[in-house]
């Protein structure tokens, strides 16, 4: 209902705009008399302006910008007053003279202001004047209009509440127990308004009500600040005469707005020594608020105050007689039993969290304390009858157990401390599927984030353990496929984490990543192929580590034997993944390993199992012509770059390759598998043989070889581009001195591609065919232009 | 009743006027003639009464007490100097009077004391008489109410065979009383069934005029919804006796000391300064002829503005000047 929302704001501004116009006329006319120092005038005005604070029209929020504007007019009065007392021209009996106001609304604030007048100038006893002050104003019982007087009178006595010790007082003048009284009466009277606001007028008004309520809390909540900011209440003091009345009145208003926020006042207000002294009344008090309060805020804002305090560094943390950890955890434990009904599931275990943060910020080398807490929690879980996998995603308390989870993961940013935590895992797996991975994400990219090492196979296990749902399938897991980008970055978090399981120990390196090793195992086709590759290069790491330390230990050949054996099965698992690429590099990973371990028995047997392995993937699985051409180009790089082998083993091996190279089922393919493997009997060596075999006939046989499946394309294009590639292997290797070539080879092969290329129409590739050419002959030009070594002298590179 | 306060008879007005002389008189100028002045002695230092006459007015007036000597001297001014006035006496009455308002005719003196000031002669010159009446009674305060007043005044005259020349001076009369032997607080319980039960507590049953009333409001049960609550000061005359009893009830005080709804349990300040009022003593049976009476009216207003009260009369008496009791204000530092 728009309308009259805004017909009620309309009226709402026009009654404002009416009283603040009495307001400032009569205050006017106030001002007016006190110049001429007719008092009795003065004060006649002033009341008839206090007489607009009367009103019931106005919302809570326009009757305080009412009584801000009245408060102001008498701040005047209240200054004049003081200058009269000065000139010795206040009458005595002027503190009687006001109360003969005939309304009570004017008549106390009069009152208050005249009687803060008398305080300020010593002229009336400030201690009676105060009782007497806090008692007349109990006249006012309407909520909103006493809530107001009585924050006037808090504010005109701001300054002015006696705070010394009971012994420093002189007998009128009070002391710091009567402001105490003041302040704690003044606090329950305007308590009791604020909760009688509650009661009045119609149940379908309740939410507004409530609203306008927490808009005056402020008001009530004063009276603590009052409290907290008197210097003469010392622990003691507050544990027995201020806190436990206050809690009283709290418990005793029943009104969960009240108790919320005046508890949440208490907490902020006084400071964190005195709640470490009073830690067991105010988490009592908790047990005993409604059951709408909302607990866990209070005690959780209580627990973060403690925490901090804890933290801070020129504080002088939490004194050793306190038990903190252990008060903390019964009450918490006691609130939730006494609201075991009630309570939300989530808000238990908020409550949960909290205590944890509180172990863990202010004990943070009990890790017991926190593992306890993990513990607690799992029993509560177990009495809500909340078994394993049952806590749906999406759910507060799914929300506020993943919250918690987080907790010692992110405080502990040493993963190895988590592992301290026996109970933390049972806890985790309460989670469902989705929520579960979430938390192993988290996990592990804190892990990887932070790099810490994880240097044995129990932690690894552990760790493994936390993380299960990025390693294996889950039992509650959706039948749907997961999103692959997401998937994909997930495996990719556990491929980086395999980095870090790392111990400076060969051999237990070896275990970490045997455990490793067993887990990943099990993650499924889709997951190895992330997950176990880092395994088998850390593996391959660890022979050159042995290798480092062959001195020290006299077994390292063994071991080495027993790594490679576990890659070969590691890889074996690609195999039957149908993963042919993957094994096929890994394979030749593994040779190359191998043929770097100078020194070690088995290098050539292991390399040549590799190699041969990748062949035998090649051979049986690969028949891609597009992989197989990058398959053999991979195989014939690795092993131009292996020396391990004898001639006996080279021979076969170096023959294979370029058989394998010209049998490759597309000519272009064949051509250039066939120049490639021509770089073998080039730069190829053997074990015995110092130098590279620079078999330049060979070689020269082989580009010829190509050149002559180039020429049987079809595709002109492509010939011409075949042409050009071998034309630049002829180049490398003629600089490089193979003697069997000759320029005018070269000769004959430019000028073919040339004439070749003049018959090709313009397309994009064809542009690009050209333009490699003229790169090609560039760099023959600028070999011709060399001023030390000029090569190319005769050849003519562009045709006329 | 209501009438006779608010309409003016023409002798109300004789009566009213205080110095007065025969206005047939004034047309014949056949021989001498005299102007009095009744003179009070130390008029200047004593102290005044507010008296209200019948218009309203506030006139003030010297005050005296029961048992003061009053005295002073008459003056006679000849209006026409040289020429002899000769009377048969000249006499000062002092007078203390009931004049009811219903019923002019009668005026009931209570005192009516007689000097002789000369024996029956001639003046010749202007004189002055002095006077004095020695410990005078003055069983009453002076009063003026709606339908009532009671004065005392001083009436100077000069006998002759046709016209005497009188003139008459009003006083003042303040009772005074010691405090109260017994001043038993009042306390009372009060309430309509199953919907408003209080509590009340004022601090004394006897006030004197400068008093504060202090006391408290308890709430025990609460039922409606009350908009405020005040507490007033009912003034009742009553005037005449047996069938012409006339009561007349006005309300001098109204305080408000509560705003808004309380709850059961609370418990409501009650501080009322008496000297903020036009109040008198309470005039008990007066002369056989009227009474004043005080009540402290407790009423309760809910938001359908039904009004619920309670009557208690509290008994006001005038302290004598001086006398001390600042039990009910603050002490002085």
């Amino acid at each position: 209902m728009p309308g009259t929302n805004s017909v009620i704001h309309e009226e709402q501004e026009k009654l404002l705009e009416e009283a603040i116009q009495v307001v400032r006329s009569e205050s006017f006319l106030m001002k007016r008399w006190l110049d001429q120092s007719k008092l009795m005038d003065a004060l006649k005005h002033a009341s008839n302006m206090l007489c607009e604070l009367r009103t019931s029209m106005l919302t809570p929020k326009n009757y305080y910008v009412l009584y801000m504007q009245v408060s102001n007019e008498l701040q005047h009065l209240e200054l004049h007053l003081m200058d009269e007392f000065d000139k010795k021209t206040l009458p005595n009996d002027l503190y009687e003279l006001v109360q003969y106001a005939g309304n009570i609304i004017p008549r106390l604030y009069l009152l208050v202001t005249v009687g803060v007048v008398f305080i300020k100038c010593q002229f009336s006893s400030r201690k009676s004047v105060l009782k007497d002050l806090v008692e007349m104003c109990r006249g006012v019982q309407h909520p909103l209009r006493g809530l107001f007087l009585r924050n006037y009178l808090l504010q005109c006595t701001r300054n002015q509440l006696p705070d010394v010790e009971e012994d420093a007082s002189c007998g009128t003048d009070g002391d710091v127990q009567d402001s105490i009284d003041f302040i704690l009466l003044n606090f329950s009277e305007m308590n009791k308004l604020w909760v009688r606001m509650q009661h009045q007028g119609h149940t379908r008004d309740k939410e507004r009500r409530e609203k306008e309520r927490q808009e005056l809390c402020l008001l009530v909540g004063t009276n603590l600040v009052r409290l907290s900011q008197l210097d003469g209440i010392d622990v003691k003091k507050y544990k027995e005469n201020v806190l436990s009345n206050v809690l009283e009145q709290i418990i005793k208003c029943n009104d969960p707005i009240s108790q919320e926020y005046l508890m949440e006042c208490i907490i902020q207000v006084f400071p964190d020594e005195f709640h470490l002294q009073t830690l067991h009344s105010l988490l009592k008090a908790c047990q005993n608020l409604q059951s709408a309060v909302n607990v866990k805020n209070i005690i959780a804002a209580l627990a973060d105050r403690l925490a901090t305090f804890a933290q801070r560094d020129d504080g002088p943390g939490i004194p050793d007689e306190i038990k903190l950890f252990e008060v903390f955890s019964e009450e918490v434990s006691n609130v939730l039993k006494s609201r075991s009904s009630t309570m939300q599931k989530e808000d238990m275990i908020t409550l949960q969290a909290s205590l944890l943060s509180l172990a863990l910020k202010c004990y943070p080398d009990r890790v017991d304390y926190v593992d306890k807490v993990c513990n607690h929690t799992v029993d509560l879980l177990n009495n809500l009858h909340l078994d394993k996998h049952s806590i749906q995603n999406g759910t507060p308390l799914c929300n506020e157990l993943t919250r918690m989870l987080k907790i010692p993961i992110d405080i502990y940013s040493n993963i190895l401390t988590v592992v301290e935590l026996k109970s933390y895992p049972e806890l985790l797996s309460r989670l469902s599927y989705e929520p579960r991975k979430e938390m192993a994400v988290y996990i592990a990219t804190q892990i990887v984030d932070v790099a810490t090492e994880i240097p044995s196979p129990e932690e690894t296990e552990f760790v493994f353990e936390l993380l299960d749902p990025l390693i294996k399938d889950q039992p509650d897991q959706p039948s749907e496929a997961e999103d692959p980008e997401e998937f994909a970055e997930e495996q990719g978090l556990m491929g980086r984490l395999v980095n870090v399981l790392h111990s400076d120990t060969p051999d237990q390196q070896f275990r970490i990543l045997n455990t490793a090793r067993k887990h990943l195992g099990n993650g499924g086709d889709k997951r190895i192929s992330y997950t176990l590759p880092p395994i088998i290069f850390s593996a391959y790491n660890l022979v050159y580590s042995y290798n480092a330390i062959k001195d020290e230990d006299e077994k390292w050949d063994k071991k080495c034997d027993k790594i490679f054996a576990f890659c070969l099965q590691t890889i074996s698992a690609f195999v039957k993944a149908e993963m042919f690429e993957m094994s096929l590099r890994l394979y030749l990973q593994g040779a190359l390993a191998a043929d770097r371990q100078d020194g070690y028995d088995g290098r050539e047997n292991i390399a040549y199992e590799y190699i041969s392995q990748a062949f035998a993937i090649y051979e049986d699985e690969i028949s891609d012509y597009k992989a197989q051409i990058s398959a053999i180009t991979l195989i014939i790089g690795t092993f131009e770059q292996m020396s391990c082998f004898g001639e006996e083993n080279h021979e076969p091996l170096r023959t294979q390759c370029a058989l394998v190279a010209s049998k490759l089922l597309k000519k272009p393919a064949q051509c250039r598998g066939v120049y490639t493997s021509a770089q073998l009997f080039w730069s190829g060596k053997t074990k015995d043989a110092e130098e590279e075999s620079r078999d330049g006939k060979r070689v020269s046989e082989c580009l010829k070889k190509s050149l002559r499946i180039a020429n049987q394309c079809m595709d002109k294009s492509v010939q011409v581009q075949l042409f050009t590639e071998v034309l630049d292997r002829y180049l490398y290797f003629y600089e490089k001195g193979n003697e069997h070539i000759t320029e005018s080879t070269l000769q004959q092969l430019i000028d073919k591609i040339n004439e070749e290329i003049a018959s090709l129409d313009m397309s994009e590739d064809n542009e690009q065919i050209k333009k490699h050419l003229e790169n090609s002959l560039d760099h023959i030009e600028l070999k011709q232009q060399d001023e030390e070594s000029p090569m190319y002298q005769d050849l003519k590179l562009r045709s006329e | 009743m209501v009438m006779a306060a608010s309409h003016g008879h023409p002798e109300m007005q004789y009566i009213a006027i205080s110095e007065n002389v025969d206005p047939t008189l004034s047309f014949f100028r056949f021989g001498q003639s005299a102007d009095l002045e009744i003179e009070l002695d130390n008029a200047d230092d004593r102290p005044l009464t507010e008296v209200k006459t019948e218009e309203g007015k506030i006139e003030k007036l010297a005050l005296f007490y029961d048992g003061e000597n009053i005295k002073g001297n008459l003056k006679i001014n000849l209006k026409n100097p040289g020429k002899k006035l000769e009377h048969q006496g000249i006499k000062i009455e002092f007078i203390g009077q009931i004049e009811l308002y219903y019923d002019r005719g009668n005026h009931h003196e209570f005192i009516s004391l007689v000097k002789e000031l000369a024996h029956p002669g001639e003046l010749t010159q202007n004189t002055s008489l002095n006077f004095e009446f020695v410990n005078v009674e003055k069983p009453f305060e002076t009063y003026s109410g709606n339908n009532v007043r009671l004065r005392y005044f001083l009436r100077a005259s000069i006998s002759r065979r046709i016209s005497d020349i009188s003139k008459e001076l009003d006083i003042g009369v303040n009772t005074l009383s010691q405090y109260p032997d017994i001043n038993n607080s009042i306390k009372m319980e009060v309430g309509i069934e199953d919907c408003l039960h209080i509590e009340f507590e004022y601090n004394k049953s006897k006030y004197h005029l400068n008093d504060v009333i202090v006391g408290k409001i308890y709430f025990l049960l609460v039922r409606i919804k009350i908009k405020y609550m005040e507490l007033a000061i009912i003034k009742r005359e009553q005037t005449g006796t047996g069938a012409n009893v006339y009561h007349e009830n006005e309300t001098v005080a109204k305080f408000e000391i509560m705003d808004g709804a309380p709850v059961r349990g609370e418990s409501i300040p009650i501080r009322l300064f008496l000297a903020n009022y036009e109040l008198t003593p309470t005039l008990k049976d007066v002369n056989k002829k009227f009474s004043v009476r005080y009540y402290l009216n407790l009423v309760l207003i809910d938001e359908e503005d039904r009004r619920y009260f309670k009557q208690q009369e509290i008994i006001l008496w005038r302290k004598a000047r001086g006398a001390k009791d600042q039990s009910a204000s603050l002490k002085k530092v």
